[in-house]
């Protein structure tokens, strides 16, 4: 019980210290610089690993990045509508998995293998 | 007083790109403490143009979970199983949850943590290991992964592609100044409330229509796991039966 007390008085002084200083426009900036990171991380994963679910956990790292981003963007003009639009790519992000995932287990039992490079039919 | 910034972004990536070069899974891998240290050095050199860009009163705490997540991303990427890969993206996950409430959007942070890390990192878990083959034990490193996770297929090109992306979009983010409207921040007393007389007045029809998506989703997804797929493993019994596991599942 006192734990949960410490948790919340703790977790509401780091929002309400992050909220009087975090309006003007440099604060976005930083915001927007870790998800641009975080999108160049996820690229770098998604070229490179062969594993199917991989490939497709790194779209959900740039999917995190784009999340930063929106955030950000929602700082520098000082409304609400970018956390709006980065609860549309949420609802978004949630759809892909889901359907993405079915069509992989799907390719699984036609291959019997994650392996990406099985389904490398077209190359010439 | 922009471009040592900018040029400083430039060095971070670079570290960046040679620590997960480094870091990558490859056949040998005699260099892994040097891939840790230079991960160290680039999140550090991240941390340092942070702190160059912020205002006067961002807390530690921004700076402490960015590293996190960072590291935590990379850590996605380059680890060769996947259940761990699984494991550091709800790491990754959280440190955005928690970058979300240092912004203020409470109730992003929070939809954040329940879709992503309950419901669609939970889904991961379960295809990882309903897709599982029966690896190679014969007492390697990896004791049991394949070959397709422990080897990264042109390293060199996916990180100089993807660092030079980083490195282009964070020199713009850093270097121009960008557009908006400055000032204090607008009163918002409960950041949920805020966005739900929002989202019910201004975005209504994205909501039903976001609705609408949601539907079409689960049963694509329904109708996609109970078609029935002929494999195309020859000689191998176990994998022609895996095939037919989506017709004889009976879901009620």
């Amino acid at each position: 019980m006192d734990i949960c007390f410490a948790l919340v008085c703790g977790s509401s002084v780091l929002i309400e210290g992050g909220r009087h200083g975090f309006g003007d426009m440099n604060s976005a900036v930083g915001l927007m610089l870790v998800g641009a990171v975080l999108f160049g991380i996820g690229v770098v994963g998604f070229l490179c690993r062969r594993n199917l679910i991989i490939m497709f956990l790194c779209t959900e790292v740039m999917f995190q990045g784009v999340l930063l981003n929106l955030i950000g963007a929602g700082r520098l003009w000082n409304n609400l509508h970018g956390q709006v639009f980065g609860l549309f790519v949420l609802v978004i992000a949630a759809v892909e998995a889901g359907l993405g995932l079915a069509i992989v287990v799907m390719l699984f039992r036609r291959r019997g293998t994650l392996d990406a490079e099985r389904w490398a039919t077209m190359r010439g | 007083m922009e471009s040592y910034l900018v040029y400083g972004t430039y060095v971070a990536a670079a570290i960046g790109a040679l620590a997960v070069f480094l870091a990558l899974p490859r056949e040998k891998r005699p260099v892994r403490g040097a891939a840790w240290i230079l991960a160290a050095a680039a999140i550090g050199a991240l941390v340092w143009v942070l702190q160059a860009v912020a205002s006067e009163s961002t807390t530690v705490a921004f700076y402490v979970l960015s590293a996190i997540t960072v590291g935590a991303a990379g850590r996605v990427v380059t680890h060769a199983k996947p259940v761990y890969s699984a494991l550091y993206f709800v790491l990754v996950v959280i440190g955005t949850a928690g970058l979300a409430v240092i912004a203020g959007a409470e109730f992003l942070a929070a939809g954040l943590i329940i879709v992503y890390a309950g419901a669609i990192l939970v889904t991961y878990v379960f295809v990882i290991m309903l897709a599982q083959q029966p690896g190679n034990v014969d007492g390697s490193r990896y004791g049991g992964a394949l070959n397709y996770d422990t080897v990264a297929r042109e390293p060199v090109a996916a990180v100089l592609a993807g660092f030079v992306l980083t490195a282009t979009l964070a020199g713009v983010i850093v270097g121009r100044p960008l557009k908006g409207v400055d000032g204090p921040i607008a009163p918002d007393p409960e950041n949920t409330l805020a966005i739900g007389r929002l989202m019910l007045s201004e975005y209504s029809v994205s909501v039903e229509l976001a609705g609408v998506l949601l539907m079409v989703a689960m049963v694509g997804a329904i109708a996609l796991s109970r078609r029935k797929v002929a494999s195309e493993v020859d000689g191998d019994v176990d994998a022609a039966a895996l095939g037919e596991s989506g017709r004889k599942a009976k879901p009620f």
